[in-house]
């Protein structure tokens, strides 16, 4: 396969600038990360010492295979919810090889609020139930949690999505045949005493584990019963009288290591055999992406120098190269794994569109998983284009990226803005994994462009009313709203909200793609079909 | 979580990752390229980070018995399981429960006796089925809280150790 020729030029004052950028941004998102991980309360901390309990990072590292890549997804949920105090909220997913086998994790953090599950918790929980069912992965859940957090009860018990949701997917998955594990490590209480209940396989720690629907206070005050936890969910009640756990072991690291043994007798997943080559480190260097990124999201820059920097040999082949050329469209390997790319490189005009819904089904028809580069402002508009049919254009890339069978991925590396999102398979379209990167926005339309109307509705509405305002006064209307837009239109925000599965450093995307092409192998892809395409 | 062996009465913990086509030892958080090719006596080439050992290797259950540069080496595996279990954890438990309701055939211990694991403490009859009590460890009885004809049910105490002081485990 041919390798790009790169028009970089690293010598440039303008790589630096921006290299300098990039690594600034890329700087402050592992600062947000380790706090994120790390910095607690020193009272938490020392609750959980004095229990006898490992932080939860601690257990991860002890349940996966010593020197094998883990990929922990969405980091920083909520970090811009509940005043910031709920790192992570409160959960740590991620993707790990555990006694040889790929499997998903999904870990209470007892140092955030001794592990209660907040609206964003839950919202972490199922996502990760999601990938479990959407890959076919096994599932190792880490439990400690205090149950729900009641003052949020009404964000995170009753609707489709919410709280339900988490046992419901555990049902499906046992439904599908993918095996859990539940390791009992602090009290399950409540709706959480489903979580071991529901897996096929639970470990249950003596001392600290606990298993109950309601806890002693409460069983207190519904019926007067004096009851201990270890008589009502201790680990020699539900191991040897009601069979609601399976292992009880005699500390966290026997517990963990009970669970690496049930893990690795496990069936070994038969994985769909995409067509892989011997991996091949990318020719130009990957830290040079960082030279690549404009400083501002309102620059173009060349989607292909971005590819250049990720696939295997930076080889790649181009599909269709002259015609629709703002999408770029071709076949790459990452990590040996065979993927057809599409990636932005300008507004999407009708020939660029029909180019990539034809790419997308020609994936799907030779079973080849779509790795999507975003950097998109969207579809042209005007009356020559809506005249062409832009729109309808548009909808059979929607079409073609709702309908495809085979895995679809996504790394919003800039800008993701308004149907380009859609067609481009937006979270909406249940890419397998969708990914951001720190300087990446995305709203139903640009943030400059959309503060200006939000202010001129506002100043045409006190023009209404007869105020005339100053040139100074429109822009204090503006500059809050515009502000305020931008926020919610950052990466941080995004991943907040678990709009993604988490930032990347760029750097590092090139290794996330191959855990996550490797964990969507585990499900079957099913025969191609579509809908109707409007022609 | 990694393997853990005893050599020479200390312990050591190690992992073994693959690496490219070959294979990496851990150990003290430093990965170490090594590779073992075994002909069918025993006799070994090994390599690691890039030195060339020969060796002499004799598998015996969990035992691994290792001639290495003039020196031999006996190396047990640690099955994790067993490792992280508390040592007393089986001989913990200090009362016999009934598995079963039923009726006391036979006392062979009496209260304060001495005895040895496995030795025979009571006999019961349920469903027509005769079942020893044995001492699941070696201790004093404490308690027998059933005698020759007394019925019980499930789960009812039925003799209790004293219990082993912490010096003792």
């Amino acid at each position: 396969m041919r390798r790009i020729e790169s028009q970089l030029n690293v010598g440039s004052e303008e790589f630096r600038t921006r290299e300098r950028h990039n690594r600034l941004l890329a700087t402050d998102l592992k600062e947000r990360q380790r706090r994120a991980r790390h910095d607690r309360p020193e009272r938490d901390v020392d609750r959980l010492r004095r229990q006898n309990k490992k932080l939860v990072r601690e257990r991860i590292e002890a349940l996966l295979d010593p020197g094998t890549p883990f990929l922990e997804l969405s980091t920083l949920a909520a970090n811009q919810a509940y005043d910031g105090e709920v790192p992570g909220a409160g959960i740590v997913s991620g993707i790990g090889i555990v006694s040889g086998r790929e499997v998903i994790i999904h870990a209470d953090d007892a140092s955030v609020k001794g592990g209660a599950w907040y609206p964003l918790s839950v919202k972490k929980i199922v996502r990760t139930l999601d990938i479990a069912i959407e890959n076919r992965l096994p599932v190792v859940h880490l439990c400690d949690s205090a149950g729900g957090f009641l003052p949020a009860q009404a964000d995170l018990f009753a609707d489709r999505h919410l709280a339900g949701r988490i046992f419901r997917n555990q049902a499906i998955l046992s439904k599908l045949g993918v095996p859990q594990v539940a390791i009992v490590l602090g009290h399950c209480t409540a709706g959480g005493a489903y979580v071991p209940a529901l897996s096929e396989y639970s470990v249950i720690v003596k001392g600290t584990g606990a298993i109950f629907l309601g806890g002693p206070p409460l069983v207190k005050a519904a019926t007067g019963e004096d009851v201990s936890v270890d008589e009502l969910g201790g680990a020699r009640m539900h191991t040897s009288i009601s069979g609601t756990a399976d292992y009880a072991a005699d500390n966290e690291d026997h517990a963990i290591a009970i669970a690496r043994e049930i893990v690795g007798q496990l069936k070994k997943q038969e994985k769909w055999p995409l067509d892989w080559a011997r991996p091949e480190a990318p020719y130009y260097d990957p830290s040079e992406i960082y030279g690549v990124i404009p400083t501002d999201i309102k620059q173009q820059f060349d989607m292909r120098e971005v590819i250049a920097r990720t696939v295997d040999g930076s080889r790649f082949h181009e599909y269709q190269p002259a015609y629709g050329t703002t999408l770029v469209c071709g076949f790459a390997r990452l990590w040996g794994y065979k993927v057809g790319i599409l990636a932005n490189n300008g507004v999407i005009f009708n020939d660029s569109a029909l180019k990539g819904a034809h790419f997308m089904q020609l994936c799907d028809q030779t079973r080849v998983p779509m790795l999507f580069l975003q950097n998109i402002t969207g579809y042209m508009v005007g009356r020559e284009y809506e005249q062409r049919g832009i729109t309808k254009d548009g909808a059979k890339m929607i079409m073609a990226v709702s309908g495809a069978e085979v895995p679809k991925i996504t790394v919003i590396c800039n800008g993701s803005f308004g149907a380009g999102n859609y067609g481009m398979s937006g979270r909406a379209f249940d890419p397998r994994f969708l990914f951001m990167w720190p300087q990446s926005q995305i709203s139903v339309m640009g943030g400059e462009q959309a503060a200006n109307v939000l202010a001129d509705i506002k100043v045409r509405q006190l023009a209404r009313a007869g105020q005339r305002l100053s040139q100074a006064q429109i822009a204090s209307i503006r500059e809050p709203i515009q502000e305020e837009y931008k926020r919610l239109s950052s990466a941080y925000y995004s991943t907040s909200q678990i709009w993604d599965d988490g930032i990347l450093d760029p750097v590092d995307t090139r290794n996330a793609l191959g855990v996550a092409i490797s964990a969507t192998l585990n499900a079957p892809i099913g025969q191609p079909h579509y809908g109707v395409f409007r022609m | 979580m990694q393997h853990s062996f005893t050599i020479a009465d200390r312990q050591f913990t190690a992992w073994l990752s693959r690496a490219g086509d070959g294979y990496c030892l851990h150990v003290d958080n430093r990965p170490v390229p090594v590779s073992l090719q075994c002909g069918g006596d025993g006799a070994c080439v090994l390599h690691v980070d890039g030195c060339r050992h020969d060796a002499v290797v004799a598998v015996d259950g969990d035992v691994v018995h290792i001639h290495l540069d003039g020196a031999t080496f006996a190396v047990r595996y640690t099955d994790p399981t067993h490792r992280y279990a508390d040592s007393a954890s089986a001989a913990s438990d200090d009362v016999a429960l009934a598995p079963m309701p039923g009726v006391v055939v036979a006392a062979n211990v009496r209260c304060g006796e001495h005895v040895e694991a496995g030795q025979t403490l009571l006999i019961i009859e349920s469903m027509k089925l005769e079942t020893a009590i044995k001492a699941w460890r070696k201790g004093r009885i404490a308690t027998l809280h059933v005698g020759k004809g007394d019925t019980f049910e499930r789960s009812a105490p039925l003799v209790t150790l004293a219990p082993v002081a912490a010096g003792e485990r």
